[in-house]
């Protein structure tokens, strides 16, 4: 084994299978652990720790200073830059502002919700390693994965190979890492 | 041996990677895409000669062309609240019906934008309505509820295409990985943005994915509002009351659940879908359109009352709508989207394709006459008696409606053909579920 590996994969016929394989790692003390499965799994998501709290908060603050650019913007355009007298009618009229202040600060919550969805997955990408490990893509279909990282600090990929063929996968394989 | 969850994916995402699709596809196909050229052809009409090859003049400078958009509008929002309640609800149905309903409201929102973009006389200088620093020095005029309008459909559109998108990714991911030839798998591959199926990315997608569907339903509300609003906020008669959002939300809910309902019978006739969108979905679908066109013909009673309390201009308006030149469109409104609906007291109806089709195009269709009536018949009872008059489409603009459901049609076409109408990744999370319990 010379070329350098991204990890280690095992691959799994059932849900339950890959949730106890999950827990088996941690309490191995592997830290670097990714599961794939074909749909979401909430529990192999708390046994792993994931914490999506960032995008609620990415889009409230988003929406917020949407709302103030647009009724900023507003304001200073009708009130300050380009005052119109429309029969008396106050400058600042903030109630017929308050449509599009609130109708913009949805569109800038929901577009930041899809980029921060996206930079926090490190997406789009067009290739990653875990691709080239062979029938990988039926984790789209009926198969679930787990994989072990090099980076972990107690990798060692014998070590690794062996550990996961203790919890009785379908099969083990090598992630080659990409250049 | 195979496990079912897989057996779900490859039905449905065998639709759109096969070779061939059948040649009632084509025929359809070809028809709406008639229907387009048709759009494009009264599209160039009113950008080359102008807004006089229609039918709109003093005091009817809203036509067809705000009939429709009001009307496509409608269907948009009450496809898209379907979607985005069923999204929130984690119901089973939403597993086989949001999806095309996300895809329904998209396309609706593509068709109403093209109204007031070519409404404006001058289409290509649309962008005047944004604030941009123009060598003039003037800024759009924001206390007008026609600049509010930009923001809305702009806004409507890119949000439900998101919600459509968001939802579509890790269904994109599984046609990448199971397409046949490489140019499919590349094309799926670019589009599912290199999606994992790792446990990171499915956290953060429900969570993104709940919080647009939550982001959807204020904004339809203000953007039907936004709609009703610009009626409201002119001295016309019967235009001039809060009660106009009300309206336009509640029939635009029935419109869309009507229409959302006839693309899911549709569907599983024509795709044989019955598994993932049962008996038990369309049935509630039918409930809902009964509640909502009970609703709908509350506030008809609403309006009426309203009428009365205000009396004066405002219930010889609302009298003249009922009686006037254009009653038979009032009264058809209430006959097609209140009183047909009630065939969906029988469970038989409900479940019938025929009952099916007949109250989603019923409903449809009254829904527009309503907006008809309130656009053109509201308008002829002004203050003024010199501007009482009629109006009637031209050929030109019958054309630019027709055209439209033509784009709309295609679109659902395409959409059909291409991508997975029914979520997979949530039928395979239900199949699994319904194994182990």
């Amino acid at each position: 084994m010379t070329e350098p590996l991204y990890g280690i994969m095992a691959e799994f016929g059932t849900p339950k299978a890959l949730e106890n394989a999950v827990k088996a790692s941690k309490l191995a003390g592997y830290t670097k652990l990714d599961a794939f499965s074909p749909f979401p799994l909430s529990d192999v998501a708390k046994v792993l720790d994931v914490r999506t709290r960032a995008i609620p908060w990415i889009a409230f603050v988003a929406g917020l200073v949407g709302a103030a650019i647009q009724y900023g913007s507003q304001y200073w355009m009708n009130a300050v830059d380009y005052p119109i007298n429309v029969g008396g009618r106050p400058l600042d009229s903030w109630p017929a502002f308050i449509p599009s202040t609130l109708i913009v600060a949805i569109l800038w919550a929901g577009l930041a919700t899809l980029l921060g969805l996206l930079l926090i997955l490190r997406l789009p990408r067009l290739h990653h390693p875990v691709f080239a490990v062979p029938g990988f893509e039926r984790a789209s279909g009926d198969r679930f994965f787990l994989c072990i990282s090099s980076d972990d600090p107690l990798f060692e990929p014998g070590a690794a190979w062996d550990f996961l063929q203790t919890l009785s996968p379908q099969r083990v394989r090598e992630v080659p890492a990409c250049g | 041996m195979e496990a079912p969850t897989h057996a779900v994916t490859r039905r449905i995402a065998e639709i759109p990677l096969s070779g061939h699709f059948g040649w009632k596809w084509w025929i359809a196909l070809l028809i709406s895409t008639g229907l387009v050229l048709l759009l494009g052809y009264t599209l160039a009409a009113v950008t080359f000669i102008g807004v006089g090859v229609w039918g709109v003049n003093i005091p009817f400078v809203w036509g067809f062309d705000l009939i429709n958009y009001a009307w496509w509008i409608g269907i948009a929002n009450g496809a898209s609240l379907f979607a985005a309640t069923l999204v929130l609800r984690r119901h089973d149905l939403r597993t086989a019906v949001n999806r095309f309903a996300e895809g329904v409201a998209f396309f609706a929102v593509i068709c109403a934008g093209i109204f007031p973009i070519f409404h404006l006389g001058r289409p290509w200088l649309f962008y005047w309505v944004f604030p941009y620093p123009a060598t003039f020095e003037v800024w759009p005029q924001f206390r007008s509820t026609l600049t509010w309008d930009f923001w809305a459909i702009s806004t409507h559109a890119i949000v439900t295409s998101l919600l459509w998108y968001v939802g579509l990714i890790p269904d994109l991911a599984t046609l990448r990985d199971r397409a046949r030839t490489k140019l499919a798998q590349r094309i799926y591959g670019v589009f599912a943005l290199g999606w994992r199926g790792s446990v990171w990315h499915w956290a953060y997608h429900q969570r993104a994915y709940r919080l647009v569907a939550i982001l959807v339903l204020p904004l339809i509300l203000i953007m039907q509002s936004t709609v009703a609003f610009e009626f409201a906020v002119t001295l016309v008669p019967d235009w001039h009351e809060t009660r106009q959002p009300l309206h336009f939300v509640a029939t635009g809910l029935a419109q869309g659940l009507s229409i959302v309902l006839l693309v899911a019978v549709l569907l599983r006739w024509s795709l044989r879908l019955e598994r993932y969108i049962d008996d038990e979905d369309i049935d509630l679908l039918g409930k809902l359109v009964l509640a909502t066109a009970l609703v709908s013909g509350y506030l008809y009673l609403d309006e009426i009352a309203a009428a009365l309390l205000t009396g004066g201009k405002a219930w010889e308006a609302i009298y003249h709508r009922m009686t006037g030149d254009y009653s038979g469109l009032y009264w058809t409104a209430i006959v097609y989207s209140v009183l047909i609906p009630q065939l969906f007291w029988l469970k038989l109806a409900r479940q019938s394709v025929i009952a099916g089709v007949f109250v989603g195009i019923s409903i449809g269709v009254g829904v527009w006459f309503d907006r008809f009536s309130i656009i053109i018949g509201g308008l002829q009872t002004d203050y003024l008696p010199s501007v009482w008059r009629t109006y009637s489409p031209t050929l030109s603009e019958t054309g630019l409606f027709l055209g439209t459901i033509g784009l709309f049609a295609a679109l659902l076409l395409l959409f059909v053909r291409f991508l997975p109408v029914v979520s997979m990744f949530e039928s395979r999370h239900d199949e699994h579920e319904e194994k182990s319990s």
